[in-house]
């Protein structure tokens, strides 16, 4: 920085120049404003003549001049984190000013269990604000923080309306448990898991009622999670009320969402070209049509959202009520979204203040349709086949082959399957905090009372008239699913705080119970006597299975936490948690996790005095802390027999007796422990006009919970979910804000990230092979493309090393290169270790799909009332094996017998005549950087004698994507087999506020 | 004071505060349960034998046993054919499948997850029978409270897991030789099993099956699908038959001495029509010794017979001609198999069960389907030619043992010198060729009952019943001798280096067992 800063200065200077050449007229005042504790001079302070949009910045040495228009009577003198000032001019000419440095630096940070000053933080916690959400059509929550947070990658595999992202903060801690984050929302921490009829299990809450999400990134500050925090805590607090006259705000927009067409496989021509060219003899296996599959699967999705919310409160008393609805279509045919949300949130303070009464009710019903699945039938499909075929009655007059294997007409089945879900989800609690104050001063009590409660159901019809008897035998099916979820919550806490001259202290003990439930019967019917009922009346199935699965597990706690303040220089936290799981036996049932954190406030100290020009903030910040994972299934510990259902019996003479199991378990089972230390460095200069944050942080996850190989005869299966091992995540990541230019008429803010990270399996105890297989791909059966191995990333790509030909394709099959007299994978893929021989010993370790490098950035900009953002999100080094292109890129797919089914276009570049699954042709680097986003909107102010404001918006999501990766969509979760695809999507609102 | 109050009410409560963290699973049994009601013994036991059948607890896929593989593709019969089948002249399969062209080609590898498959089903079978037998020693039993009239029963139920561990045991020595050697006596989560040597466990399922002998049921006395002295006795005969292979030992003479006690027996007659005995409804066939039991609604998955039937049809045939909705057009076999018979038509030996119309009998290409004749030898019809119950999943039960292998390991033994009556075997290859032929055309004399007509007999006769690597080893012809289509990676097929006539232990049991050693050459 030492070396920016002059070439900031200058480059300052010059806009300040520029500006002030801008105005020109009658009255000049002008002055230097300086800093009121140092008596350096401010540069680039705005000065505004009030009521007029005339105004100017401080240059180098702090002075200002500004042309004040007639009529003018006052000037405003503003500065990023000071105190802005008002002066009536009174005829002077000129006006010295002193700022002082504003409270702006008292944000308050929401932690786990309480909430601390911004200055006084100690772990790795980024806030991101209601303002900074990305903006558009967002269904998900974490959407709206995608590309934001350094380290945190929030991606979507898919552009299923609604579909959950997938969430990992500094890389997964994982192998077989879970790897997304704990949610907190309001101090309730969620079940991770959905229910059925529900694409997500946060799209419950309505974005527009998020006020803050906090992300806890490292240990220091999530080990107060314990047993749940080792993949850090994602911490959402919705909007509440605040006192003063009600307020009314109402949102409304409407979205259009298109279809990027980049599907691959041949067009209806080509198609013809091929199949003349490589199989002549399966020409008369083709129609004359000429369909284009996917594109009668595809279509313009509309939707709308509509947000009123009311908030306002007394002297002793605030609330905010709200009520949403959301719609959105999918680009594919039958995919939709509905939301309704209702949001309360009501606070009372009792007893003379003492005792503060909070509620909060949040509900929302979400209807969801899905689509049948069926965009890779599309591709499949030969596209010389028409849609209908009237004469076809028994397949309700679609064309279809009527051979098992063939692939399904996708127009029929999105047409006649029904598909579709609901869910109810409450969360609700009741906080109570008590203020001790005149018996032991400093000493609050809260109790947290909370319930979520999450219903879901599921319909699915299959009628006798879709082809699936061909398939699987059985004319109709019907799939009725529901699930209760239900969580209940108990915190209580005491805090107690103390200063003592320069030194102040908080002191926090706790005690948490949660227990969660799960119940989810389901019905399959198969052979349907009528169509009639649709799911309605299952009774009309012949041959009717139904299922259930009953859980349940809890989780009891006991905190506590001590912050500790030094003179405002040395900063100290250390938490403790000791949690008791369910999922455990009786020796491994509780777990200590402990925390601590040192920070230390560099510009507090004496020496540090020539450094205040600079900065306004330099904070380093040291925290270890061990957290724990324990979310991957109950009842592992213990010894169960599990029951046979009716389609596994076995004959014993000419009856069928069932079966029972003795299930596969390890009673040592315990949790996995998340070592991590996090070294950081906050900094602000020029009044914190550039922040920025740059953290160092390594993850040792021991005990690791792998399913490995356990040697043969020492249990009951082949692999067990065992504690095994270990697993380290290291990284480094710097977040810089800035405001670039702040003016009154113009302003522009940018805000960048970068994170670099790797994982690897570190280690492996005792016996178990780690070895393991794993990533099923389509195409074949058991074609597991990627491994888990000790020194590797895990899920890296485990696959063949093509040879290339001198016009750099690869080489294909059936042809003997080498000139061995035979034509097989030798000639195609290195031997590796030369034993004349193609197989499994020659697969290696290719690249793996967790990238190396996030990137993010935000612009906001504002011209007057126009305010325009970006948001740009980009993954360095993550690879995606092309499933799409291996599954179809071959000219077997046409040989037939009685169908042919379409290829993938790479086909006709590779020549490939049989799948080549496993060569490392199909790993490709899926580094991108996509426009996410991009808004403008614009601010009418107060309207209708300001009884009213209005703001006017636009937004396009998914603009563009700049990407080497030659497939659909480089974000499809490593192994990319045609997900639903992404939308483009526009988005026109307005806001009106009361 | 009334804040004190409230201090004081809140310390109290947390001394309440819960800390029960006991909870049960709800939808699966606890042991205990379990294991107090008699009914459970046999429903337990049925596991045993499921085993060999289904690859989990829901059908058709679901809850499976072992994970190191897709579940139809680890099914016990199923790795049991594509270890016993497709590296010998019997069989091809087209399908791309990683590990699957590597075992036709005998370029297999310690990786290979199809013998993978077969080793964590066969300890897989071990080590359930074990959890058998130690759930129902008299002390569980006692603490269980089972009454003593239910003895009995036990007994021969341990007697039937001790025998479905001795089978497993067999394949165990047949393909990987040294294994892991672990009884009831062992515990779970214990120490890794030590490595016993292929004569250490044959002695063992020797001395087992001499053990249990009296606890079986009576020759044919067993419900059908269960195991009785029937079974033993062919086990036996195997074990004693390949002794030599496993032990260097002959042991023809026993063989013949477990032969005659199933070949005398009333239990057994040959099935009338050959074809019958591989249909839909061959459970009622009395030439059955030892089954595994399939059925198109009780017993479904994606291996055995479904797999046997669904992936022999392809190409021009049609799937509902064998009872089935879809050809999955994989399996058939190679030149040399269909050179054995005398005429592809089945006209003249009715077992040459070919299916040639737009196949061509070469295999040049091992993906295409048309290369190879296709052999429709099980399907899902019943002899009256009435489809089976389910489109996917097949009736078609399998036969481990049937009284025509009897009647041709007899044969051999006493060719071998183990005495016997030659007479008697020329007899009873006879008889066999009698069905054959529909009449004594094909009948073979005495001189003509060389060890290599006997061994293209067995081909005949036993193909695709999980026996013909085991036969070509004994025979000296599974790697060093014998060629035929893509053996060895080539086309026209090449002799093979003799360690091969072992499977390699899989590397993830190498790894995860220090006390194994991994077969030679590999």
């Amino acid at each position: 920085m030492q070396h920016a800063l002059p070439q900031l200065r200058r480059l300052l200077f010059l806009v300040a120049v520029f500006t002030s050449h801008l105005i020109f007229a009658q009255t000049t005042v002008s002055g230097t404003i300086t800093d009121q504790e140092s008596g350096e001079p401010l540069i680039g302070a705005s000065v505004l003549a009030v009521g007029t949009s005339t105004g100017t910045v401080s240059d180098f040495d702090g002075q200002y001049a500004i042309t004040v228009p007639d009529g003018a009577t006052q000037l405003q003198f503003s500065y990023t984190g000071y105190a802005t000032v008002t002066e009536d001019i009174n005829g002077r000419t000129t006006i010295d000013l002193t700022l002082t440095a504003g409270e702006l630096l008292d944000e308050v940070v929401v932690v786990g269990y309480g909430a601390v000053k911004k200055q006084d933080l100690t772990g790795a916690v980024a806030t991101i604000e209601e303002e900074s959400f990305n903006r558009g059509a967002i269904v998900s929550p974490q959407n709206l923080i995608s590309g934001k947070v350094a380290g945190v990658n929030i991606s979507t595999n898919s552009g299923n309306p609604g579909e959950a992202p997938t969430v990992r903060i500094r890389g997964g801690t994982s192998i077989n448990a879970s790897n997304d984050p704990l949610y907190v929302v309001d101090g309730v921490p969620l079940d991770a898991n959905g229910v059925t009829g529900g694409r997500s299990p946060l799209n419950f809450l309505n974005p527009d009622d998020i006020a803050s999400m906090n992300v806890l990134k490292d240990a220091s500050a999530a080990a107060i999670y314990g047993s749940r925090g080792a993949n850090g805590v994602i911490i959402i607090t919705t909007k509440k009320g605040q006192s003063g006259t009600p307020r009314i705000s109402y949102r409304a927009e409407g979205t259009v969402s298109e279809m990027i067409d980049r599907t691959q496989n041949l067009g209806a021509d080509d198609f013809r070209n091929v199949v003349t060219f490589a199989a002549p003899g399966r020409l008369e296996t083709l129609g004359t049509a000429n369909t284009n599959w996917f594109d009668e699967l595809t279509q313009t999705g509309y939707g709308t959202q509509q947000n009123l919310s009311i908030s306002g409160g007394g002297e002793s008393n605030t609330y905010r009520v709200s009520a949403g609805y959301q719609q959105l279509q999918g680009v594919i045919r039958g995919a939709e979204t509905e939301r309704i949300s209702l949001n309360l949130n009501f606070s009372q303070k009792l007893f003379d203040d003492k005792l503060t009464v909070g509620a909060s009710l949040k509900g929302a019903n979400e209807n969801n349709q899905y689509d049948p699945g069926v965009i890779n039938a599309s591709l499949d499909l030969d596209p010389t086949q028409p849609v209908y075929d009237p004469a076809n009655t028994a397949y309700g007059g679609y064309f279809e082959y009527g051979i098992a294997l063939a692939p399904r007409n996708p127009v029929s089945a999105t047409e006649q399957i029904l598909n579709e879900g609901t869910t109810y989800r409450g969360l609700g609690n009741l906080d109570l905090e008590y203020d001790f104050d005149d018996l032991i001063p400093g000493l609050t009590y809260k109790a947290v009372l909370g319930f979520d409660a999450n219903s879901g159901k599921s319909n699915r019809f299959v009628p006798t008239t879709f082809a699936t008897n061909a398939i699987d035998g059985y004319d109709g099916e019907i799939n009725i699913a529901s699930n209760l979820r239900t969580s209940k919550l108990f915190d209580t806490y005491f805090t107690y705080a103390k200063e003592f001259g320069s030194q102040r202290a908080s002191l926090q003990v706790g005690y948490s119970y949660q227990n969660f439930n799960f119940e989810g019967p389901s019905l399959r019917g198969r052979d349907l006597t009528t169509d009639a009922f649709g799911t309605a009346n299952p009774g009309v199935a012949e041959d009717i299975v139904a299922f259930n699965s009953v859980v349940e597990n809890r989780l009891i706690s006991f905190f506590g936490r001590l912050n500790y303040n030094f003179d405002e220089r040395y900063l100290i936290t250390a938490s403790l948690r000791r949690d008791g799981s369910s999922r455990f036996g009786p020796s491994n049932r509780w777990g200590m996790f402990p925390s601590a954190a040192f920070a230390w406030r560099i510009l507090q100290e004496d020496f540090a005095a020539g450094l205040a020009n600079t900065f306004t903030d330099l904070k380093l910040r040291v925290g270890y802390g061990v957290t724990g994972n324990q979310d991957f299934g109950d009842y592992l510990y213990l010894p169960v027999y599990q029951y046979s259902d009716q389609m596994t019996q076995y004959q014993f003479g000419q009856e069928f007796v069932p079966t029972i199991r003795p299930n596969a378990y390890d009673a040592d089972l315990k949790w996995e422990e998340t070592s991590s230390l996090n070294v950081g460095l906050d900094f602000g200069i020029l009044n914190n006009r550039f922040t920025g944050t740059l953290e160092y942080y390594q993850k040792n996850t021991d005990d690791l919970l792998f399913t490995v190989n356990v040697p043969a005869g020492t249990n009951l299966s082949d692999r067990v979910l065992t504690n095994i091992g270990a697993l380290d995540n290291r990284g480094v990541e710097l977040t810089l804000n800035g405001v670039v230019y702040d003016r009154e008429r113009f302003g522009l803010d940018l805000t960048g990230n970068v994170s670099f990270q790797h994982t690897e399996i570190s280690r492996l105890d005792g016996f178990g092979s780690a070895d393991i297989q794993t990533g099923g791909i389509a195409g074949g059966v058991g074609n597991n493309i990627q491994l888990l191995s000790v020194g590797q990333t895990p899920y890296s790509f485990y696959v063949y090393e093509q040879k290339y030909g001198e016009d750099g394709r690869p080489l294909r099959d059936g042809i003997d290169y080498n000139e061995d007299g035979v034509a097989n994978n030798l000639d195609i893929y290195q031997d590796q270790n030369g034993d004349g021989t193609i197989n499994e010993q020659d697969l290696v370790i290719n690249e793996a799909p967790a990238p190396d490098v996030l990137l993010g950035l935000t612009a906001n900009a504002r011209y007057g009332r126009l305010n325009a953002s970006f948001t740009l999100r980009g993954t360095l080094g993550n690879f995606v094996y092309n499933n799409a292109a291996s599954n179809a890129g071959h000219l077997s797919r046409i040989a037939g017998p009685g169908y042919v089914s379409n290829v993938h276009a790479s086909a006709v570049y590779t020549r490939f005549n049989n799948p080549q699954y496993f060569s490392d042709y199909y790993v490709e680097d899926g580094s991108f950087l996509r426009l996410d986003n991009v808004s403008l909107s614009y601010d009418f102010g107060n309207l209708a004698n300001d009884r009213l404001n209005l703001n006017v918006y636009a937004t396009a999501q998914n603009l563009f994507i700049l990407t080497e990766y030659s497939g659909t969509d480089p974000e499809s979760g490593g192994i990319d087999n045609n997900p639903f695809p992404r939308a483009r999507i526009y988005t026109l609102g307005a806001r009106i506020g009361l | 004071m009334q804040t004190k109050a409230i201090l004081l009410l809140l310390f109290g409560l947390a001394l309440t505060a819960c800390t029960d963290l006991e909870l049960l699973p709800q939808d699966k049994a606890d042991p205990n349960a379990v294991l107090s009601q008699e009914e459970n013994y046999e429903v337990f036991l049925a596991k045993l034998y499921a085993g060999l059948a289904v690859t989990g607890q829901q059908g058709p896929a679901g809850a499976s046993d072992i994970q190191s593989l897709d579940e139809g593709f680890g099914q016990y019969l199923r790795a049991l054919y594509n270890l016993q089948e497709l590296p010998t002249d019997e069989a091809v399969i087209g399908w791309n499948d990683a590990g699957l062209p590597e075992l036709v080609q005998q370029t297999w590898s310690s990786d290979n997850q199809f013998i993978r498959a077969m080793y964590y089903r066969i300890f897989y079978q071990v080590s359930i029978a074990n959890e058998f037998l130690r759930e129902t020693t008299a002390e569980r039993l006692d603490a269980r409270g089972i009454r003593e009239g239910f003895r009995p029963t036990v007994e021969q139920f341990r007697a039937e897991a001790r025998f479905l561990r001795a089978l497993s045991y067999w394949h165990a020595i047949d393909m990987f030789g040294d294994v892991i050697f672990y009884t009831e006596e062992s515990s779970l989560g214990g120490a890794a099993p030590e490595e016993a040597s292929r004569a250490e466990i044959f002695a063992f399922v020797e001395s087992e099956l001499q053990a249990i002998e009296s606890q079986l049921p009576e020759i044919g006395a067993a419900e059908y699908g269960r195991a009785d002295r029937g079974a033993l006795y062919m086990l036996q005969a195997k074990l004693y038959q390949n002794a030599q292979v496993y032990t260097g030992q002959d042991r023809n003479a026993d063989a013949i001495a477990a032969l005659v006690k199933v070949i005398d027996s009333d239990a057994y007659r040959l099935e009338e029509d050959y074809a019958d005995l591989f249909k839909a409804d061959n459970d009622r066939s009395e030439e059955i010794i030892f089954p595994i039991n399939f059925d198109g609604d009780f017993t479904q998955g994606y291996g055995g017979t479904t797999f046997l039937v669904h992936a022999s049809i392809g190409g021009n045939m049609t799937a509902e001609d064998y009872g089935v909705n879809s050809a999955w057009g994989g399996l058939r076999t190679t030149p040399s198999f269909v050179a054995l018979f005398p005429d592809v038509t089945g006209d003249t030996d009715e077992r040459a069960i070919f299916y040639t119309e737009g196949q061509n009998r070469e295999v040049t290409a091992l993906g295409e389907f048309s290369n190879g004749y296709a052999v429709p030898k099980f399907t899902n019809v019943t002899s009256n030619g009435v489809a089976g119950k389910d489109p996917v999943f097949a009736d078609t039960d399998f036969p481990v043992f049937r009284l025509a292998d009897a009647y041709l390991m007899y044969a051999e033994s006493v060719v071998r010198g183990g005495g016997g009556s030659m007479a008697r075997a020329v007899e009873l290859v006879n008889e066999l060729r009698e069905r054959a032929y529909d009449g004594d055309a094909g009948n073979v004399a005495e001189s003509d009952l060389t060890l290599d007509f006997l061994l293209d007999e067995r081909a005949r006769e036993l193909y695709w019943e999980t026996h013909r690597r085991t036969d070509l080893i004994r025979f000296g012809r599974f790697s060093t001798a014998g060629v035929w289509a893509w053996k060895g990676g080539v086309p026209e097929g090449k002799t093979t280096a003799a360690y091969l006539d072992l499977f390699p232990i899989p590397s993830s049991e190498i790894l995860s067992n220090p006390n194994l050693s991994q077969n030679e050459g590999y």
